[in-house]
């Protein structure tokens, strides 16, 4: 177990650096930036385990939470303080890239951007999945997001997500958990991020902008939005749940 | 609206006035106003356009994200829950503190004498200019004005519309869109219908068009810059 950090401008500088040398040279020595002038000590003290195994990102946001909630860490102090996702990225780095076989190629995934930077920031590969998660009325509906491994981008994630108007609704979400999610499999439909396929969930961002300037979609329920949806959604909502 | 704030952030606000007069909405329809930011939504309700009441308390200090809220005043008929009117995105910064539509940060940029990224509030462009560059010559000098500033508008407009998904001409969800479109129409140039290039009805061929009008437009500004630069060389040995 180790005490939660975060990270400090020259630790990102060196984690950057680290990321450029890593992607050429997978076997190149992370550097230990777990010390001052790198990164802090979070208060209050929190411990987690740098060797935990996650199956997907819900048991990372699930593990997250749990260390959050035991010490009563306060949201403001969480979510939008850049350096401690950064510096988690760094603790769970090998988890995060498969054990350096899928590095991927954007230093966002890793090293957390500003949070009013949605698109940017919604990469990141642990504060995402914890932010979601942490909404207790969007939990029942995570796994959209939260369904494969940490190493993975979550196209729902980048999709939904990053933009900010369809995650403070949590009927909404129900919209999309219920036309896009196949819970009998636990991942989404086939082709349900696609582009250029009627209705997929990139149609339903762009019809539910269009919504959303006629209806208070707020007060509706997720039946009504989905009555509201136009034919091209037609075989997306006769999908059995 | 005003606004109150604490350690920089808004805490609570009031409604000082609704003027929807000239709207003819129904008395009955319910007035709210949201402030929001990323996951988070906080809706108040502040009655019916006939007899409007603010609620009792508009606290946001349960809200996460204080940064970068945005509001969204709505006037909804209950009876089948459409928008009647709404105005949105309303900031409380000051607008003597609104940021220009192109920040310009002078950078360690190797051998390129400009590069624009996209990593400011939304990924808003920012234009990175070589530090090694003196900044007067950024600033004013004829020749690199000419060759670059409008260099740089096709470059954004172009990311914006065949990279970024401009979801709406009218009202798109990113700002910074919102800006460079309203810049597009500063200079006289109405933009296509259709700019998101995943969208039925989007036409490549009207977009590139309308980029290119945007930078002649532009480039008309810098007219006597690019005289002087002609000046230039006309008296260069």
């Amino acid at each position: 177990m180790t005490a939660l950090r975060t990270m400090l401008q020259q630790g990102e500088n060196e984690f950057r650096k680290y990321l450029q040398a890593v992607r050429k040279n997978p076997s190149a020595l992370r550097p230990d930036l777990n010390s001052s002038p790198f990164s802090q000590e979070f208060s209050p003290r929190i411990e987690v385990d740098e060797a935990k195994a996650f199956a997907s990102k819900l048991d990372l946001a699930a593990y997250l939470d749990n260390c959050f909630r035991t010490v009563g860490a306060k949201d403001e102090a969480i979510l939008g303080n850049k350096g401690l996702w950064t510096w988690l990225a760094y603790l769970w780095f090998d988890q995060l890239t498969n054990r350096r076989n899928n590095i991927l190629k954007r230093d966002e995934h890793y090293i957390c951007a500003e949070t009013s930077n949605y698109r940017r920031y919604y990469i990141h590969l642990v504060s995402p999945p914890y932010e979601i998660y942490s909404k207790p009325d969007l939990r029942p509906f995570s796994m959209l997001f939260l369904y494969n491994p940490p190493w993975e981008i979550n196209d729902f994630t980048e999709r939904v997500a990053a933009n900010q108007f369809l995650t403070s609704h949590a009927n909404v979400i129900q919209v999309i958990y219920r036309l896009y999610f196949d819970q009998s499999k636990g991942k989404p439909r086939p082709r349900a991020t696609s582009r250029g396929v009627a209705g997929s969930v990139r149609s339903f961002i762009r019809v539910f902008q269009q919504l959303e300037l006629t209806y208070d979609v707020y007060s509706m329920s997720p039946e009504q939005i989905v009555d509201l949806l136009p034919s091209e959604f037609d075989l997306w909502k006769r999908a059995k749940p | 609206m005003n606004f109150t704030r604490r350690n920089d952030q808004v805490v609570c606000f009031v409604l000082n006035k609704l003027d929807v007069d000239d709207l003819a909405l129904p008395p009955d329809a319910r007035v709210y106003v949201e402030a929001y930011h990323r996951t988070e939504l906080k809706r108040f309700d502040f009655g019916t356009v006939g007899n409007m009441t603010p609620p009792l308390s508009t606290d946001l200090t349960d809200m996460a994200y204080r940064d970068n809220l945005k509001f969204r005043i709505l006037v909804v008929d209950a009876s089948d829950n459409k928008v009647l009117a709404h105005a949105d995105r309303i900031a409380p910064d000051k607008p003597a503190e609104r940021k220009s539509i192109l920040e310009v940060n002078l950078e360690d940029l190797g051998n390129q004498i400009w590069q624009v990224v996209y990593e400011g509030d939304e990924g808003r462009p920012i234009l990175c200019i070589n530090k090694s560059i003196p900044e007067e010559i950024a600033r004013q000098d004829p020749q690199f004005m000419v060759y670059v500033y409008p260099a740089v508008v096709r470059e954004i407009l172009t990311n914006m519309v065949f990279v970024e998904e401009v979801t709406s001409v009218e009202d798109p969800a990113v700002d910074w869109h919102a800006d460079w479109l309203q810049f597009s129409r500063d200079l006289g140039i109405t933009p296509p219908e259709v700019l998101n290039h995943a969208e039925q009805g989007f036409d490549k061929g009207k977009a590139l068009e309308w980029i290119d009008e945007v930078v002649t437009k532009f480039s008309d500004t810098l007219g006597s810059k690019f005289q002087e630069y002609l000046q230039k060389l006309e008296g260069a040995p």
